[in-house]
């Protein structure tokens, strides 16, 4: 039976999911003069980071929001920084020569009509505005590989046992998802085995958008026994 | 003093007006971009002058800025050049610097060279120091990131190599830096000032400086851990004139070998904490008008630093910092300069307990407010932050400072 204390315990698993369902609501768009039709997660951050100034030998320029839920959940899901430490990372660059600011803009219109008008312009906006002008690059974990929507999320129960004794930790899976969005497969990469078997079970249940072929995806979830 | 001040006043309220957008122009089809900066402080001291300042009156001489400009050329080619200007006490003077100017090629992001004015890469903050909007804190750890000496380790003339590898990405990032130049101090550093309280006219240090700096961003989410190397030898030709010594000007001239900074350090950054903790080993041996005498220097300092972002705009933090340095003498006048052995002796430690709050205003303009507590003095012939000319009648063992300092960028 479902335990009514499962949802705050495992709050930072619905927060894992949340932002996987908010940077699932994310495009990112480029200048049609970049040489790609999709763009790797570790391109993707080493491109916001500055570290990486050319994707498949076009010249690439990050472009970012100044706020917002949309630039919030850019940053933790591909970036992995906060806004503030984001520009703080900038500002050690520019001070001490490494790389330049790159541009902020107001709004994800904003946003839209630089990217069309500038050569090597990289951005995100939500997924529901229209992008007239540029394209949409499909962001993929690795070389091959295809980004998934969620749209369904089961929560997985707390074992009591673990709960009372105050165990918990974060559950690693590797899930199988079919071209019909089920979720076929799903192999353990660490966490408490107990916690392990019922992140299992209900990841089991969760349903993807369709997809092209078979995917693999990694998901952590968190079992925070003081929550 | 009031054109100064007036520009100091123009770049706040500039400050305050800009957004967080690139300033730039375009030339010949390549965005140029310009960005500048300022700090302005205070310090008050209840014992001991400190920086070289008359901080026992509180002192305003605390202000530094400076400005940059850079393109990128291509999209692996990048130049830029910033200027840097400051007064602190008594040393910086107004007198302006070049702080970095270079032209970087990034052949690849495991591999890119840069060569010109560069920054030194030493330990976390030693080429960000003079950025106070970087910081929690109005001054950074005094025992690694000496303000007064800032000069001695802040750059070169030479190249660098860099680049991050990342093998797998479960197994984290390692970057790397390995650099050879010039080094140049700063006539008006802390390292001759002190030097001039023994009679000697602002002897101009110059040397090969080369080094390299490894750090790993662990796969531990925020764990960074890293280790520098820098390695020195270094001149210097000036003349000198002690009654103790001789009536007559004499010349001074200096060798310094070997002199190096071994540096350790590791930060942890998860949400809003930030825990920073570093040692650095400096060590040299210096030789002054071929053994007349001949002085070993051998610090050791470390610092724990914790700050956390209490709000978006407000900030708190605390560290504890550790020096103590040993100093011993040979040759004819050796007596002139007693050993420092003991490191429990306030002379030869300054052990530094500190608590800072920071209000970001905006994005772009900050203020802060710091307490100092140490314990200790270290004077030494080299020194940190005491200097005998504006503590002419000896040192109290403790001194307690408040230090208030505003910074903007943009």
């Amino acid at each position: 039976m479902k335990d009514r204390k499962v949802l705050p315990v495992v709050a930072a698993a619905v927060l894992f999911g949340s932002v996987s369902a908010l940077a699932g609501d994310l495009k990112v768009i480029a200048n049609p003069s970049v040489q790609a039709d999709s763009i790797t997660v570790a391109d993707l951050r080493s491109i916001f980071l500055e570290d990486k100034k050319s994707l498949n030998s076009s010249r690439v320029e990050p472009v970012l929001a100044r706020s917002g839920t949309a630039h919030e959940a850019f940053l933790k899901e591909y970036v992995g920084k906060s806004d503030s430490e984001l520009r703080t990372y900038y500002r050690t660059l520019v001070f001490t020569g490494a790389s330049a600011m790159p541009k902020f803009l107001d709004s994800d219109a904003d946003i839209v009509t630089y990217v069309a008008k500038t050569k090597g312009a990289i951005g995100y906006v939500d997924s529901d505005l229209p992008t007239e002008g540029v394209k949409v690059l499909s962001v993929t974990r690795a070389k091959g590989s295809v980004e998934r929507k969620l749209v369904t999320r089961t929560e997985p129960e707390y074992p009591v046992s673990l709960r009372v004794l105050r165990i918990g930790g974060t559950v690693r899976l590797m899930l199988t998802v079919s071209p019909q969005g089920s979720v076929q497969e799903v192999d353990v990469l660490g966490g408490n085995p107990i916690l392990a078997e019922s992140a299992a079970k209900a990841v089991k249940q969760w349903v993807y958008a369709a997809g092209p072929s078979n995917t693999k995806l990694e998901v952590s979830l968190s079992f925070d026994p003081l929550r | 003093m009031l054109r100064r001040f007036f520009g100091l006043a123009s770049m706040f309220f500039l400050a305050g007006q800009i957004t967080l957008q690139s300033q730039e122009f375009k030339l010949f089809d390549r965005t140029v971009q310009f960005h500048g900066f300022a700090s302005q402080g205070f310090i008050y001291t209840d014992q001991n002058n400190w920086l070289t300042m008359h901080s026992s009156k509180g002192s305003g001489a605390f202000t530094d800025f400076g400005g940059n400009v850079s393109v990128q050329i291509t999209d692996k080619f990048r130049v830029g050049a910033q200027v840097y200007d400051r007064n602190l006490g008594n040393l910086g003077e107004w007198h302006p610097t070049l702080d970095w100017a270079f032209a970087d090629y990034r052949f690849k992001t495991w591999f890119g060279i840069r060569g010109g004015k560069v920054k030194t890469v030493l330990g976390l903050y030693n080429d960000t120091q003079d950025l106070d909007f970087l910081h929690a804190f109005a001054l950074l750890p005094q025992s690694v990131y000496p303000t007064d000496l800032r000069d001695t380790s802040i750059g070169h003339l030479g190249g660098d190599f860099y680049g991050t590898i990342s093998p797998k990405p479960r197994l984290g990032a390692i970057s790397y830096t390995a650099y050879a130049g010039h080094e140049n101090d700063n006539i008006y550093s802390g390292f001759t000032y002190v030097s001039s309280a023994y009679g000697v006219n602002r002897p101009h240090y110059t040397g090969l400086q080369y080094g390299g700096d490894l750090r790993w961003n662990t796969p531990l989410h925020g764990l960074l851990i890293g280790v520098s190397r820098r390695n020195e030898y270094s001149g210097s030709k000036s003349t000198f004139r002690n009654p103790l010594v001789s009536p007559l000007t004499l010349p001074y001239s200096t060798e310094t070998y070997p002199l190096w900074t071994n540096q350790f350090y590791a930060e942890y950054e998860r949400g809003r904490l930030q825990i920073d903790s570093e040692y650095r080993r400096y060590l040299y041996h210096l030789v002054v008008n071929r053994n007349l005498l001949a002085t070993t220097v051998n610090v050791h300092s470390w610092y724990v630093a914790g700050a956390y972002r209490v709000s978006k705009r407000f900030t708190v933090g605390s560290y504890y910092s550790r020096y103590a340095v040993r100093r011993m003498s040979t040759g004819p006048i050796a007596g002139l300069f007693p050993d420092q052995t003991d490191t429990s002796l306030p002379a030869n430690h300054i052990y530094d307990k500190v608590i800072s709050a920071r209000v970001d205003l905006n994005s772009f303009w900050n203020a802060k407010v710091e307490g100092h507590f140490m314990d200790g003095y270290g004077a030494s012939t080299f020194p940190n932050g005491f200097y005998p000319q504006l503590n002419p009648l000896g040192y109290k063992p403790n001194t307690n400072a408040l230090v208030l300092k505003t910074s903007v960028n943009f």
